[in-house]
């Protein structure tokens, strides 16, 4: 089979949206930084070269992907349990891996090997799935999860899981066992909450509920955020005039905490304007989902724009306080070369699944 | 995969996608109503949730008002003094700055200490820091010609709370010291931004504690004034947004004399007692001294530990304001007042007399009362026996009165109750009846009491307040003015007159003549001040016995403690006869009325009337 070498494949609607989004970031992130241009500079590299990036992997074909997709997961797996021994402690927790000049969240890799794993293993399993590969895979979720998880990092194996369990609910896992395993959880959860949660996760869910019951310690950062939040109203204070972005009472302003920040100088209209890009790329992937060429590509496609939304979702959920506080950049505008390659990343790969056709129809 | 297989593959991802996406939808309304209902429907309390975050008021102390006597010579006044101030976030090296320093004005080991030890937190959070205070005129000379060196530093002017007479008025004006009680005018500044109030003090916030210092404390100190500093979470100042001026207290003029309050002091010398001095058409206290005093400079600027102790412990006690709150036995004193009860009740007539043999046997008990002169005055009435001080008719008249009659009379002359609109902590002591006494000791009345309150001496118990005040009273023929150290306006002012119909302008202008006869005649127990001035004065003397004797041979032998003497007490008032002051005078142990409290009288009413 040969495809044509002048033929680009592109997508224009999600390219310029993101690319949009990305170019508002980088305001975003002048204003965050207290107008650290270096700090903007550098992103702004990123954000090209991810471009180009996403740009060059969406010209893959997608069986590549299909073909490469179980040595991409064992290698992101390797490079975990690397970080696990050569990673460097930082807060607490070991997130980063370095190699050679490169040093990268490894999880960031997992978010989209596992769920390019699960789509290769399940796209040609009959209708209902049976029960034995069900089993497979809720093995291979539940591995991977404890692997990030353990790091320790709740946020991105929690987004980690909510991949995996996408890609087997899309791919046509029964319903009766859906029901039985939302029991099962419902009657577990307890347990995990003693079990796997660190005391400072605890706390900051026992915060969400309560933030004024501990002001200074966790609550800290989920009132500050209301406040800039609350305070930006219908129009905001304008660029650059957030008082609690730039006298810092705002914690973590160029990461997890920069919705805050546009809430607070943008207001209600500027989120709304926002939230009204992300949700057009999100109804760009539902069409090319629904439009795939094949099982594995909507599975594909599925699974990685749908984490792609719950790791919108969390984020934001987190800084207006409907959810406790875990690691959660803002997608395409938050600090951070890992994150935003790999979104450039699992982006580009939609693309070559939503852009490539087959053509022998059957 | 057979094409109706794929069919269905695809159909079921569909509904699934469509599942997920729905859900994906629904999350993203839920965020949008939160945000929504932050943004919009609480808006103003998070508004005003950051405001409270940036916004950090602190007050802006005000200057307190200065006190006049009521010739306008200032008693207490706001001194500037000079402290070198440093901005310690326009400093790079601390070490270079202090050696820089140095070399124009010497600085101690603790002021140095000092410096190093707040630097880093004063920089960090853009506060000023004082690294010497009270600068004198060659420092500040010397740093003024080279301040051009210093962008970093300057010279802050900050005042002190100063008396030129620190130990002369300490009773009467009170002294101020540091204060953190909360303060109306500061009541929307939290109480932990106090810390970083723009004083002008040099020791922060004063408040009055004795004196008129606390009785007019809310006049004195004026309104702060409240800056408001923008702030980042860290608590660094970074800009003031805005700035009430802070209004200064109003100035306190008073009735108080300089020159006689002078005169008293220095009569008095180093012995104890109270001497209060009175305006008859004002009611303005002009003298109010205690002995011993103390220095209230000392205690507004910072007193050792030791030395507040010392004070505290002097067996003299100085803190203890005699004026208004010593309790003496108002003695013979009281005995004007005794006779005016005898003649509104008809118990006795000017021209009424009686035998007096130098002391009075109480008929239901036998028991002896002594007069001071042994075998007597012989026949003595009203006007001889105040004269003389007979103390054998003022027993004889006391026999006779009923003891709860007798005490509302002296109600209205200003015993048992406070005298002074505006003094502080005045004692009013209580007045003598027999109600008092089954309250208080839980023991029956007894004629004897009755015939000692005659003689003012018993449950009889004055201070020099009430004394000047019940001279005040007898000098202005039953109209009076409420004594009180600032002058009321003439709304204000609490006129008195006293209501008893009993007394005719007759019996006024006898009493005068006799009390005047008490100084001016070669009888009197006055006669010795008839010489010391040049206009007629009225007085009574008394001599307050501590230990209840017998005899004068037995008194002998207890005035070697001099603890025991008899404490000398006169009420005195003039020129006669239209006087205008009234002066009262008590002097622990000071034995006679007449020969040792007299002169002190005497010269306080000159220095009045000879102004």
């Amino acid at each position: 089979m040969s495809k044509p070498l002048s033929k680009l494949y592109f997508d224009p609607y999600l390219f310029f949206s993101i690319a949009f989004v990305c170019i508002l970031g980088l305001f975003f992130l002048y204003s965050a930084s207290n107008t650290d241009l270096a700090i903007v500079t550098k992103q702004g590299v990123y954000v090209v070269v991810g471009l180009f990036l996403m740009l060059l992997i969406s010209q893959a074909e997608p069986d590549f992907f299909r073909r490469i997709s179980i040595r991409f997961y064992l290698l992101s797996t390797a490079l975990i349990i690397l970080t696990a021994f050569i990673g460097p402690e930082i807060n607490g927790a070991q997130r980063w891996v370095r190699i050679g000049y490169i040093s990268f969240q490894s999880s960031e890799l997992f978010k989209i090997a596992l769920p390019i794993f699960l789509a290769a293993f399940l796209c040609d399993k009959k209708l209902p799935i049976r029960g034995r590969d069900v089993l497979i895979t809720l093995f291979i979720i539940a591995a991977s999860f404890l692997l990030v998880a353990r790091q320790p990092d709740l946020g991105t194996a929690l987004i980690i899981l909510f991949s995996g369990v996408f890609v087997l609910f899309l791919s046509g896992l029964s319903w009766s066992f859906i029901g039985a395993a939302f029991a099962a959880f419902i009657i577990s959860s307890p347990f995990l909450w003693s079990l796997f949660l660190q005391p400072f996760q605890r706390q900051r869910i026992a915060t969400l509920f309560n933030p004024e019951s501990d002001p200074f310690g966790a609550g800290w950062n989920i009132i500050q955020s209301k406040i800039a939040i609350g305070s930006g109203g219908l129009f905001g204070k304008g660029f650059g005039m957030g008082s609690q972005t730039q006298l810092n009472f705002l914690p973590e302003t160029k990461t997890d905490f920069i919705f805050s920040v546009i809430g607070e100088e943008f207001g209600f209209v500027g989120v709304l304007f926002l939230l009204s890009i992300y949700l057009f790329i999100l109804m760009r992937c539902f069409y090319l989902a629904l439009n795939a060429r094949d099982r594995f590509c909507r599975l594909v496609i599925g699974g990685l724009s749908l984490t792609f939304a719950a790791n919108l979702l969390i984020n934001l959920s987190m800084v207006i306080g409907l959810l406790p506080v875990v690691g959660m950049p803002l997608p395409f505008i938050s600090r951070g070369g890992s994150s935003l390659l790999s979104l450039f990343f699992a982006f580009g790969i939609i693309i070559s699944m939503g852009t490539h056709k087959k053509f022998l129809p059957q | 995969m057979i094409f109706e297989e794929r069919q269905l593959e695809k159909n079921n991802f569909t509904v699934r996608a469509i599942i997920l996406f729905a859900m994906v939808a629904i999350v993203f309304a839920m965020i949008l109503v939160r945000v929504f209902s932050l943004q919009i429907s609480s808006y103003t309390e998070y508004e005003l949730a950051a405001l409270n975050n940036k916004n950090y008021s602190v007050p802006v102390q005000a200057l307190r008002g200065e006190i006049y006597d009521r010739n306008g010579n200032a008693l207490v006044s706001n001194n500037p003094t000079f402290d070198l101030i440093a901005e310690p976030h326009l400093i790079e090296d601390p070490i270079i700055f202090l050696a820089k320093i140095s070399e124009i004005i010497a600085l101690s080991n603790i002021e140095q200490a000092n410096f190093l030890k707040l630097y880093l937190q004063k920089a960090s959070l853009n506060k000023e820091l004082v690294i010497k205070k009270s600068l004198t005129q060659q420092e500040i000379a010397r740093f003024k010609v080279r301040s051009f060196a210093f962008n970093n530093m300057f010279i802050g002017k900050r005042y002190r709370r100063v008396s030129k007479h620190p130990e002369l008025f300490a009773h009467a004006l009170g002294y101020t010291s540091r204060s953190d009680a909360t303060n109306q005018s500061l009541s929307d500044i939290p109480k932990n931004h106090w810390r970083d109030a723009e004083f002008i003090y040099a020791n922060g916030f004063i408040e009055g504690r004795t004196g008129l210092e606390e009785t007019y404390n809310s006049f004195l100190q004026g309104v702060h004034g409240k800056r408001i500093l923008e702030i980042n979470a860290k608590g660094r100042l970074l800009q003031s947004l805005n700035f009430t001026p802070p209004l200064r207290g109003s100035d306190l003029h008073t009735s108080l004399d300089l020159d006689a309050q002078k005169t008293a002091a220095k009569m008095l010398g180093a012995r104890k007692g109270g001497v209060v001095a009175m305006d008859l058409v004002t009611g303005g206290i002009n003298v109010l001294f205690s002995s011993p005093t103390y220095s209230i400079n000392k205690l507004a600027n910072g007193l050792s530990v030791d030395e507040f102790k010392e004070l505290l412990e002097d067996i003299n006690k100085p803190f203890f304001n005699r004026a208004v709150q010593g309790r003496y036995p108002p003695a013979s004193t009281i005995k004007p007042a005794i006779g005016m009860f005898g003649l509104a009740q008809g118990l006795i007539d000017w021209k009424y007399s009686i035998d007096d043999p130098g002391y009075f046997v109480l008929p239901d008990d036998g028991r002896v009362y002594r007069g001071w002169k042994k075998g007597g005055h012989g026949n003595v009435n009203l006007q001889k026996a105040l004269l003389i001080s007979s103390n054998t008719y003022f027993f004889t008249l006391a026999y006779r009165s009923d003891m709860s009659d007798l005490s509302d009379h002296l109600s209205k002359f200003g015993f048992g109750k406070k005298a002074c609109l505006d003094c502080f902590d005045e004692d009013p002591i209580f007045l003598p009846s027999p109600d008092w006494k089954l309250t208080n000791l839980n023991a029956s009345w007894f004629t004897g009491d009755t015939v000692n309150v005659g003689v003012g001496q018993g449950f009889a118990l004055a201070t020099p307040m009430q004394l000047a005040n019940y001279a005040s009273l007898l000098a202005n023929k039953g109209r009076f003015f409420k004594p009180s150290l600032v002058p009321f306006s003439q709304d204000d002012q609490q006129l008195q007159i006293w209501e008893d119909q009993n007394f005719s302008a007759f019996d006024w202008n006898q009493m005068h003549t006799a009390l005047t006869d008490v100084v001016e005649s070669d009888l009197g127990t006055g006669r010795r001040l008839k010489s010391l001035k040049n206009f007629k004065v009225a007085a009574k003397t008394g001599t307050a016995e501590l230990v209840s004797l017998d005899s004068k041979e037995a008194y002998e032998d207890v005035r070697g403690n001099i603890a025991n003497r008899d404490h000398a007490i006169i009420v005195a008032f003039g020129p006669m006869p239209n006087p205008r002051y009234a002066v009262s005078v008590v002097i622990e142990n000071g034995e006679s009325g007449g020969v040792v409290a007299g002169p002190v009288a005497i010269e306080v009413l000159k220095s009045l009337i000879n102004e």
